[in-house]
């Protein structure tokens, strides 16, 4: 017999031992450390599957629906759980190749393993339920509803709204922190872009807890911690999506923008360039082959002509040059000037358009005839710093301050200029031509819409804007829009009004007989810019009306159709009187007809 | 007449019925949860397959109950034997499952014969060490126990079930410890394990544990050569690991074995530290007081591989948090010391070495499967006594704890053939 009482007492000892380290592990894993292990085990199993909210819609100016959302069915990988095996049984039932699910699975792991990524978007209904049946052999392959846009007007206003796209590689690393994720749609361009944090709301969270599979199988706490998400902001515009569709279609076959403001406020009504893309193009994913084509096709759809197209305003400068020198006291109204169809400087001649004369003239038969001597008259009497001076008084060689996209500043010279431009020398022989809005400067169509909406309202300047106000759907809150202070051109309201009736006459007697409408009087005035080369060249037209109280200011660009009155003044008299009185004559109808045939060359 | 049961400890039942009834929970609760639709019916029906065994084992536990003990004596070399005949069967024609050849089937039913060789060894032992001569020649039947234990060690060896044969090795200082053997010897024979493992963890500790372990041992046996010896053992463990180790093995395979002490590093906890970094979450996110039972996120989501068999600790660790832990963990330390107590009772070599098998099996197992799943351990593969899944562990298990309280009961029989 051996001391058993000893060795009990080893052993009893070394269970207590034993025990004991398991236990202060199990202190340490349990009650020092819990916080850390909760962690971890929360992002295991608890998934956060993002609510997506809806996206704002978008309003006209009348309250018409012009684009809302519609669901689109996705499948997701989770690329740990996925079996790569099950690559072929996943393309069949998709009806994709292979090698597309691999390379989905692939991007999917290069994101994280263990989170569902969206890989295959849009399907159909029936595709969708093929998955669903599979699903129990479908590991890591997850469903998701998200929304597409649908535009429910005939206006395609592309350049205006830009469009929503699924989010890419870099921009998708930068927003990541503001909640994007692969697969959602971002505003890429236009108002989606400029209006994509009102418009995209606040995303919500639902909390599952996920099986290793990646399948969930319970929300998590019954869904006591889920958060819902927040619809985003609806946009109510200023366009009239009437006058806007009407704009497009007569902008068939030509290449040229159309912009109407309302002088009153600088809200925009309409606005053309053209041609453009189908927004509906863009609501699903775009094929790369249809970006090739736009992106290389020789009339530019993706060209934003309203803002980025500069050229010489050619004629519809010639109330500008009325105006300062007016209000300069170059001329008054009753100034007359001795046409002779021609003004000679030293050894030069710079003509009439036809040689025409047109006698004894003043400023307002002046704007009516678009007579060039007496503005090369005027311009010989303007220094050119003082030119451009007021040129900047009334927007342009600058951007302006719109809601969307980029823009031309366009080119206004001065003194400066010249110098670098003629560093031996230049006269007033060079500068003359800018007297009837040729020569060395651009504008662009946005910036003569906003110079004619400021000779319609007596000098007002205002900011163009598509958006009149963002307001939430559910609660009604309205989020005011935060507009550049509008400013005043300081000439005096009188010489608006001296100007305004020239412009009258453009339309009811000479060249912009064509912007004639039914009962209403208006004010315009033609433009014909030099394009280079050989090519015909760009009919603009500017307008405003009624006459007595301005509500609409166009100014439209027509790219090789012409001169002003042949393309342009139709166009822009046909959009005032569909804005104006809400419908066309029948007689306008036919017009509509006939100016869809009239072609840029 | 005296009632031959009025000696049966009902208090280790007692706690047998606590362990088991949690492992029924744990078992629920991963086949019966929120999750449970997802689950393939083989895997749904395990709760009521493990019920199933509980009545196997308790049918067999009263079979023991009736038998009496020179049965078990004469029995302990015959069963050895048809023990060791069925792990050579299972290595020949048994199914390979997960990798191991340690099954064997009869009918529908399908046996861990390795969980049942754990009994026949131990009484083997027993029986080997309660005769008289034991005491005369200590270290020749020193080296028949470690033989006895080695065979059937080698033969789970062959059938790759590693973690199995580890708890026989661990046997071995048990045994020997409990035989009379000196205890410096048994102290030697630990000591390189220890240093081993210290070695891993954190190399200073190996060195310190090297010269404590010899200092110790000179001073209890006064030999230098066995102290010298001691040391060489030790600190040569130590650099065998430490140097050696990373020159023979792969920068991969070093990482495997070194991955328990960091499984949440990047590079392992996808792949071999898997297993650590979900149960610790499951445990550690338990908390105090535990998520509910069926509340379980790493239970439910099936994160924890083997988390009703190997890792079902870490059920009860989520569902239950420390406060359930710690109850298991205080009912196992009774149960293991009040069986070795029962051991010491009886005053028989038969008795005290066959409780001496058992609580030190169950310690074995409840050491590593624990510290395994808490991860102060590598990912030995062994299930956690009367808790996991697993017919064969829990029916071997009772049948060990049974033959052990049925000597106890019947201890006035024992000493007849006793001192």
């Amino acid at each position: 017999m051996f001391e058993y009482k000893f060795r009990f007492r080893v052993y009893a000892g070394l269970v207590i031992a034993i025990i004991g380290v398991l236990v202060l592990r199990l202190v340490w894993l349990q009650i020092v450390d819990s916080r850390a292990y909760t962690g971890e085990s929360r992002s295991n199993a608890l998934r956060e599957v993002r609510a997506l909210p809806a996206r704002g819609v978008i309003y006209d100016r009348s309250g018409v629906l012009m684009v809302d959302n519609q669901l689109r069915y996705s499948v997701t990988l989770t690329a740990r759980y996925f079996d790569p095996q099950n690559v072929s049984l996943l393309a069949s039932l998709l009806n994709v190749p292979d090698s597309l699910v691999v390379d989905r699975y692939q991007r999917a792991r290069d994101w994280n393993s263990f989170r569902p990524s969206v890989a295959f978007t849009d399907l159909s209904l029936d595709a969708i339920g093929r998955v669903e049946e599979n699903r129990y052999r479908l590991p890591g392959v997850g469903f998701q509803i998200s929304q597409r846009r649908r535009y429910l007007t005939e206006a395609n206003a592309w350049h205006a709204l830009g469009y929503v796209r699924e989010i890419a590689g870099n921009e998708l690393e930068s927003r990541r922190q503001s909640g994007y994720r692969q697969g959602d749609m971002i505003g890429k361009a236009g108002l989606e872009r400029t209006y994509e944090e009102y418009l995209r709301g606040e995303l919500g969270a639902e909390f599952k807890l996920v099986n290793k599979l990646g399948r969930e199988f319970k929300s998590f706490r019954e869904g006591d911690e889920d958060v819902d998400p927040v619809s985003g902001y609806d946009l109510h515009l200023t366009l009239d999506s009437k006058v806007q569709a009407l704009a497009e279609s007569l902008f068939v076959n030509k290449r040229g923008a159309a912009i109407a403001l309302d002088p009153a406020d600088g809200g925009i009504i309409a606005f053309v360039s053209e041609p453009s893309a189908d927004p509906r193009l863009f609501s699903s994913s775009v094929a790369g082959s249809t970006w090739v084509a736009l992106q290389t096709a020789d009339d530019k759809p993706l060209f934003n002509r309203a803002t980025m197209s500069g050229m010489p305003p050619g004629s519809t400068w010639k109330p500008f040059m009325s105006l300062v020198g007016l209000q300069k006291g170059i001329i008054t109204e009753h100034t007359r000037y001795q046409c002779r169809g021609r003004y000679v400087l030293g050894n030069r001649a710079f003509r009439d358009f036809n040689s025409v004369a047109h006698g004894s003239i003043n400023v307002e038969r002046a704007i009516e005839h678009s007579c060039n001597s007496f503005f090369f008259n005027l311009m010989m009497q303007l220094d050119i710093d003082e030119f451009k001076y007021w040129a900047t008084e009334f927007g342009f060689g600058q951007e302006l301050p719109v809601d969307i996209g980029e823009q031309q500043p366009g080119l206004i010279p001065d003194s400066a200029y010249y110098n670098r431009t003629y560093p031996s020398g230049w006269t007033s022989g060079y500068t003359i031509n800018l007297g009837i809005g040729q020569g060395n400067m651009t504008v662009t169509p946005m910036q003569l819409a906003r110079y004619v909406a400021a000779i319609a309202n007596g000098g007002w300047l205002h900011a163009p804007h598509f958006v009149d106000r963002v307001v939430h759907p559910e609660t009604g809150e309205t989020i005011p829009i935060d507009l550049d202070p509008s400013r005043r051109v300081p000439i005096e309201p009188r010489h608006f009004e001296t100007v305004r009736n020239g412009m009258s006459r453009v339309v009811e007697f000479t060249s912009g007989r064509g912007a004639r409408i039914d009962g209403i009087r208006a004010g315009g005035k033609t433009g014909t810019a030099q394009a280079p080369g050989d090519a015909e060249d760009h009919s603009l037209f500017i307008m405003f009306a009624p006459l007595e109280d301005p509500k609409i200011a166009i100014a439209v660009l027509v790219e090789n159709g012409g001169q002003g009155g042949r393309q342009a003044a139709p166009i822009a008299g046909l959009i005032a009187e569909q804005y104006l009185k809400g419908e066309l004559s029948a007689w306008s109808k036919t017009r509509v007809s006939y100016v869809m045939t009239l072609k840029s060359e | 007449m005296r009632i031959w049961y009025r000696n049966l400890d009902v208090t280790v039942i007692a706690a047998w019925i606590v362990l088991v009834l949690f492992g029924l929970i744990a078992i629920y609760s991963t086949t019966h949860g929120p999750k449970a639709e997802f689950l393939l019916d083989s895997v749904r029906q395990n709760f009521d397959r493990q019920l199933l065994w509980v009545g196997i084992s308790l049918v067999a536990a009263t079979v023991i109950f009736l038998l009496p003990v020179r049965f078990y004596q004469n029995a302990a070399f015959p069963a050895y034997i048809l023990c060791l005949v069925l792990l050579v069967a299972a290595l020949m024609f048994g199914p390979s499952i997960n990798g191991a050849r340690s099954w064997l089937r009869f009918g529908g039913v399908g046996l861990q014969v390795s969980e049942l060789a754990k009994v026949g060894t131990v009484l083997a032992v027993a029986q080997l060490l309660a005769s008289r001569r034991a005491q005369k020649a200590p270290l020749r039947f020193g080296f028949l126990v470690v033989l006895l234990i080695l065979i059937p060690a080698s033969i789970i060896v062959l059938q790759n079930d590693t973690g199995t044969a580890l708890v026989f090795l661990a046997l071995i200082p048990l045994m020997l410890f409990w035989s009379g053997f000196p205890f410096a010897t048994v102290v030697l024979i630990v000591s390189p394990a220890v240093a081993g493992y210290l070695a891993l963890v954190f190399r200073p500790a190996a060195f310190v544990f090297s010269l404590l372990v010899t200092v110790w041992l000179f001073l209890q046996t006064r030999e230098r050569y066995i102290a010298a010896f001691a040391f060489l053992l030790t600190a040569g463990t130590t650099a065998l690991i430490s140097l050696v180790l990373p020159r023979v093995l792969s920068e991969y395979q070093i990482a495997r074995i070194l991955s328990f002490t960091n499984p949440e590093a990047e590079e392992y906890r996808y792949t071999v530290g898997f297993h650590l970094v979900q149960s610790k979450a499951a445990i550690g996110s338990g908390g105090l007081t535990g998520k509910g039972f069926m509340q379980g996120t790493q239970t439910q989501g099936d994160y924890i591989p083997e988390q009703s068999t190997d890792f079902v600790f870490s059920v009860i660790g989520e569902e239950f948090g420390f406060v359930g832990s710690l109850i298991v963990l205080l009912v196992f330390s009774y149960l293991l010391i009040r069986i070795i107590a029962a051991g010491v009772q009886m005053k028989h070599p038969f008795g005290v070495m066959a409780a001496a098998g058992a609580s030190g099996i169950f310690l074995v197992h409840l050491f590593v499967n624990v510290g395994m799943a808490t991860g102060i351990l590598p990912v030995i593969g062994i299930p956690l006594p009367f808790l996991s899944y697993g017919g064969s562990a829990l029916l071997a298990n009772t049948m060990m704890l049974a033959v052990v309280l049925n000597l106890y009961m019947r201890r006035d029989d024992l000493s007849i053939y006793g001192y």
